[in-house]
């Protein structure tokens, strides 16, 4: 018995480290490829730890490639349009949580289908509707095409934390001469930051992933956000794997970060009802 | 918009008020409603029955002024091209490779990680990471890993004596569209993983005590405890994962953009093909609404196969 009990708990260990070379493998591979000189990067056989280190194609990333700029777009993007759905979600999720009404039902099966419709299906559309409105090749454009992919999905995550805070709070607050509106903003919201931050998260995630409706509204240079750069990059043949690599990286690591800062709230909100994958 | 409002809040029902608060308490729900579901109908639903129309149209890069009707011409141009066929045929395989092999994975993972150890948090933190990450860079950096000839997995097949040389896997459309769907069965393995390992954590230890005292062994265990209880969650994530996968193109397009020769393309790919490439647009909106209608399908029978869960809990 205590063999076998040995025996398992081997194979588990060897099990889980399994996993953890195939999630870790790629990512490194591709940061040793981001700091080899390509004298090393298209040789055989391969260099596994590189010779000479350097940080050259970063650099040239953010000169040449003009990187800093397309970092700077997609930042901008990401942030001001994350903002504005956690706003939206964070006024209709706390209805959708606290109020008992007829349309109610309705409006949960609506959010949920306007969830389901993906990105790419509708961006023709809306790309004639924003022409008319001059919204084309402009970041603002952007932004109001992403909060919209963001704030189906965070009212539905906002609707389940607000849920979950009790309602004798805020009901405490109204007695003491709290606005309605104020008991939320002094107490729901401060309790619900967590929550808040999760869903800031995810929309960020999300819009920073984001690649085809901003590669069909973008067209000058200027204006491209990571994805589209990177895009652009796999267009043009004879792009260097290591720059590639380092643009890569860099396309990669807000989002790393994010999940490393929010991960278990994250966690929390995609299990807790959500679907999105 | 005024109007709207009114019929709105006519329409809401508030439970036990007075009409008196009941107006105002309607009013503040309804405006604070609105921005969310304003947005959502002028750019989700709006755009989604444009798009139905605009496939029956003819608009394109080439034509932006006279859009006029030219019936079902769209759909025939489509239902010539052998690339559609392909790619429906794909998408099938596609779904069921991917969802099939992320799920048995993903469940393997969740089972390793139910029992504590020592850092299983930080575990957790590195082989969950791919899930928040870009599917399109994923994709691109796969591509290099699979590289003919400084590919890192050819390296390692090599070492292995698997191979004897590099495997040129994105350039023959057999070993292609292998390799996107091993690509993203790796990408969906940390989804499934946290889904079931939320809902093994939710399982009471008490009922896999009582077992062990009737003698269970794991097998028993698993399934008469585990899967039975995780079962509601085990059938709407897969469900809904269905649906996800269909509609992702990213580690395609990072990878190979559908290629060689169309061979890898899913219908999503092939659509947003044929918004870059030809820029025809309404063509593109007919495969649109060809996804759209097989998704509106599915999800008729997902709703249907899950109309026992609570639908009030979506």
């Amino acid at each position: 018995m205590k063999k076998r009990h040995a025996l398992a708990k081997s194979l588990r260990f060897f099990f889980l480290s399994l996993y953890l070379l195939a999630a870790v493998v790629p990512l490194f591979w591709i940061f040793i490829t981001s700091v080899k000189p390509s004298t090393e990067v298209y040789t055989y056989p391969l260099i596994y730890w590189p010779k000479h280190f350097t940080f050259a194609s970063y650099k040239f990333l953010f000169t040449f490639a003009n990187f800093s700029q397309y970092f700077k777009n997609s930042l901008f993007v990401s942030i001001i349009s994350s903002l504005i759905a956690m706003l939206f979600a964070t006024l209709s999720g706390y209805i959708m949580a606290r109020y008992k009404f007829r349309l109610k039902k309705t409006l949960i099966v609506f959010l949920f289908f306007a969830q389901m419709i993906p990105a790419y299906l509708i961006m023709i559309p809306q790309y004639k509707m924003f022409l008319n409105f001059g919204l084309i090749d402009n970041l603002w454009g952007l932004v109001i095409v992403y909060v919209n992919i963001a704030v189906s999905f965070s009212t539905i995550m906002a609707r389940g934390f607000f849920s979950r805070i009790p309602r004798s709070l805020e009901e405490a607050a109204l007695m003491d001469g709290c606005s309605r509106v104020g008991a939320i903003f002094k107490i729901t919201i401060p309790l619900s930051l967590p929550g808040l931050a999760a869903i800031f998260s995810f929309s960020f995630v999300n819009t920073w992933n984001e690649l085809f409706t901003a590669a069909l509204f973008l067209s000058s240079k200027s204006k491209m956000t990571v994805p589209v750069a990177l895009y652009s990059f796999i267009s043009k043949s004879g792009i260097q794997w290591n720059v590639m690599s380092a643009g890569l990286i860099v396309a990669l690591l807000p989002t790393i970060v994010v999940f490393a800062v929010a991960q278990k709230y994250i966690v929390a909100g995609l299990t807790q009802g959500a679907v999105k994958g | 918009m005024p109007s709207a409002a009114a019929l709105f809040i006519r329409m809401m029902k508030l439970s036990n008020s007075s009409r008196q608060v009941g107006l105002k308490l309607k009013k503040f729900i309804f405006w604070m409603l609105f921005p969310t579901f304003a947005i959502i109908v002028v750019l989700t639903y709006y755009p989604t029955i444009q798009g139905a129309i605009l496939a029956f149209k003819d608009y394109s890069v080439f034509n932006f002024q006279n859009i006029h009707f030219v019936g079902f011409t769209n759909f025939k141009s489509i239902f010539e091209d052998p690339g559609f066929a392909i790619a429906a045929w794909n998408t099938i395989w596609w779904i069921a490779f991917s969802v099939t092999l992320q799920f048995i994975l993903g469940f393997a993972l969740a089972l390793l990680m139910r029992k504590p150890f020592k850092g299983r948090g930080l575990y957790a933190g590195i082989v969950f990471y791919p899930w928040a990450l870009s599917g399109f860079a994923i994709g691109i950096l796969w591509s290099w890993l699979l590289n003919g000839q400084f590919g890192l997995i050819n390296d390692i097949l090599i070492k292995m004596h698997i191979v004897s040389h590099g495997i040129n896997f994105l350039a023959n459309p057999e070993y292609a569209f292998i390799s996107v769907i091993a690509v993203n069965v790796w990408y969906g393995i940390p989804f499934f993983a946290i889904m079931i390992l939320a809902a093994l954590q939710s399982i009471p230890n008490s009922l896999y005590e009582s077992a062990e005292i009737d003698g269970a062994g794991f097998i028993m265990k698993f399934f008469h405890i585990t899967i039975p209880y995780i079962k509601p969650t085990l059938v709407s994530t897969v469900l809904l994962r269905i649906i996800w996968v269909m509609n992702f193109p990213d580690i395609i397009y990072g990878m190979t953009r559908g290629g060689p020769a169309g061979m890898t393309n899913i219908l999503a790919t092939y659509m947003i093909n044929i918004v870059y490439f030809e820029s025809d647009y309404s063509k593109a909106s007919a495969v649109g609404l060809i996804i759209i209608s097989a998704l509106s399908l599915y999800t008729l029978f997902y709703l249907k196969l899950t109309s026992s869960y609570e639908m009030g809990e979506l």
